[in-house]
């Protein structure tokens, strides 16, 4: 019964990995030799510092911004009951529905002056061309802002849902010592949701770290090369279509695979986010 | 704290809610406008992107820079935007969306299938290296499948896979989020007495399955189809780098094309006197989007009961 899945995970889950790590190691027109080289010459490339200088201001915007925006949301969500909730996760949920080629239209559309449903708003910034705004050094915040749009509704009513789980007798407990909403919210139901809020910040990081669609959609079409080998996918990319150099490319990805799979083991064995799942041993 | 496997069940709490009415004092009722007014904001925030993509198309070029942005058009404009679409590359647009449609259905198929034989095989049989298997799946579930593109890209050229619709199909139905969920919900909501009895019944493991697990779980099913769903049917990097000719692309790739050889965001590009302009690329855009948001709007009854939380409870 396994066998299916089995076939799966190792073609497509294992056997890419020692695909890449075997062709990691070999020859390209820049390292005639092959072997280990290649990962340095990826480190060295003029490209990598710049695109790993991005994905970090990415991240440091992004990451905190979905922490906090998400964890805030999701308890004033709680304080409200009946028709109203079901109506504002409907909405926050909306978003999630333009991900990828759709977000980047859709973002396109938002920040041009000209046809922006936030045209008012742009104006009185004193912004009246889309290239006002698409700059590069403005590319970190533009794409954390589809990032964020896209991905916070969800995580709300997911973090939402985790909050359900909380027992009402402790929170019946906190009302009679005294306790308003404020000091329920950030003392007792925060601290219970914490895994899971920490969960989702490994998650959004690592997703983050291989941001890709929009930065390469842009450059590649919009604004022609204005956010060219923007994030460290978009490099290793290039590596493999543009320079024809699958070596360098293989050794890039394979060192941001290896990043997400600290962070994997690290939600599986350091946070009891798993307990009793099987997977830890008693 | 407990953990994912012990959360309690959803209760309906506002039953119980209103046993302590909270007195507002005026401090308090300024604290509540205010949530009311950052909740509100928000859910605006979220709709107004849709809604304005929503209208686009019922405008013409002209009425999408002059008119104000939510006003709208005619109808018959979604008509001829179609049209439009249609001349493109002798309609190939068509011929993306019956990729998406064949490539996700395939791939919701594959994967649900696989992740719940998986899901009962790791939860109720007896089967080797079951912690390796399930540490294996965890880990690959919280990698981003982002991560594994280049390398799969390698492994699929190598194969001879390079620009098949197979290559799109098999390596997105590997699923094990999927198998996650379907071994937490085999372990958890069904008694492990009712798979013994049929064992002691004479059944085998896969009769047991048949019998007994299956009819329970069509809210499984229904849970990792939506998100098998909503992650293969926008999917952009693994078809972008594993599908090399038009004739082979799904539709967001096929966006991208559009992006990229239309006037349409960019004046630079392609032929000044295309029809394909912004209420064109809008409409293209909605037709990606509207599936998802239908299939999420359908499926909110799940949202409601969360998904980390409540989605091992059924």
């Amino acid at each position: 019964m396994i066998a299916p899945y089995l076939a799966l995970l190792i073609a497509f889950g294992v056997v890419p990995i020692i695909v890449a790590a075997v062709t990691s190691m070999e020859p390209s027109a820049l390292n005639p030799g092959g072997g280990p080289l290649n990962y340095l010459q990826a480190l060295q490339d003029f490209r990598f510092l710049p695109a790993l200088g991005n994905v970090g201001v990415f991240l440091l915007l992004y990451v905190p911004t979905m922490l906090i925006v998400v964890a805030g949301m999701s308890l004033l969500l709680d304080t409200v009951r009946g028709r109203w909730n079901v109506s504002l996760r409907l909405a926050y949920i909306v978003p999630a529905s333009l991900t990828g080629a759709s977000a980047v239209l859709v973002w396109y559309f938002l920040l041009e002056p000209t046809l922006s449903p936030y045209q008012d708003i742009l104006r009185a910034l004193g912004i009246t061309q889309g290239g006002q705004i698409w700059r590069s050094e403005n590319l970190a915040w533009i794409f954390a802002l589809m990032a964020f749009f896209t991905g916070a509704g969800n995580w709300i009513v997911v973090q939402y849902g985790s909050l359900q789980s909380i027992s009402e007798d402790i929170l019946e407990a906190a009302r009679i010592d005294g306790a308003n909403a404020w000091q329920i919210g950030w003392h007792i139901k925060l601290p219970l949701i914490q895994k899971y809020i920490v969960y989702m910040g490994i998650l959004v990081f690592a997703a983050g770290l291989q941001v890709f669609v929009e930065p390469q959609l842009i450059s590649s079409s919009v604004y022609p090369g204005l956010a060219a080998n923007w994030s460290l996918n978009q490099l290793s990319y290039s590596f493999a279509f543009q320079s024809n150099n699958l070596g360098g490319a293989a050794a890039l990805s394979l060192m941001l695979l290896i990043v997400c799979i600290v962070g994997a083991v690290f939600v599986i064995f350091r946070t009891d986010f798993f307990e009793g799942s099987g997977v830890k041993e008693k | 704290m407990t953990s994912i496997l012990e959360a309690e069940p959803i209760i309906n709490r506002s039953a119980s809610k209103g046993h302590l009415p909270e007195k507002l004092t005026a401090a308090g009722r300024v604290g509540r406008t205010g949530v009311w007014v950052m909740l509100l904001v928000y859910g605006l925030l979220s709709v107004v992107p849709m809604v304005w993509l929503l209208i686009a198309p019922s405008k013409t070029a002209a009425q999408l820079n002059n008119d104000a942005p939510f006003s709208f058009g005619s109808f018959a404009n979604y008509g001829s935007a179609w049209e439009h679409l249609l001349t493109f590359q002798d309609g190939v647009l068509v011929r993306w969306l019956l990729n998406s449609v064949v490539y996700t259905v395939a791939i919701v198929l594959l994967s649900c299938v696989s992740a719940i034989l998986a899901g009962y095989a790791l939860a109720v049989t007896a089967i080797p290296f079951k912690r390796t298997l399930l540490i294996t799946t965890l880990v690959a579930m919280i990698i981003p499948p982002v991560a594994l593109v280049i390398p799969l890209f390698i492994e699929i050229s190598n194969a001879q896979l390079f620009d098949t619709p197979a290559a799109v199909i098999l390596t997105s139905s590997f699923y094990p989020f999927g198998v996650f969920l379907a071994y937490i919900y085999f372990s958890t909501s069904i008694p492990k007495e009712l798979y013994e009895a049929a064992k002691v019944d004479g059944a085998g493991e896969f009769a047991t399955f048949w019998r007994i697990a299956l009819p329970l779980s069509k809210g499984l099913f229904g849970m990792l189809a939506f998100f098998s769903f909503s992650a293969s049917w926008v999917n952009f990097f693994l078809p972008y780098v594993l599908l090399g000719s038009a004739e082979n692309f799904t539709l967001p790739v096929g966006l991208g094309v559009l992006f990229s050889s239309t006037p349409a965001l960019n004046p630079g590009n392609g032929a000044q006197q295309s029809v394909i302009g912004r209420p064109e690329i809008a409409l293209a855009g909605l037709i990606l989007a509207i599936p998802i948001l239908i299939v999420f709007l359908l499926s909110s009854r799940l949202l409601v009961r969360g998904v980390l939380s409540g989605s091992v409870k059924s």
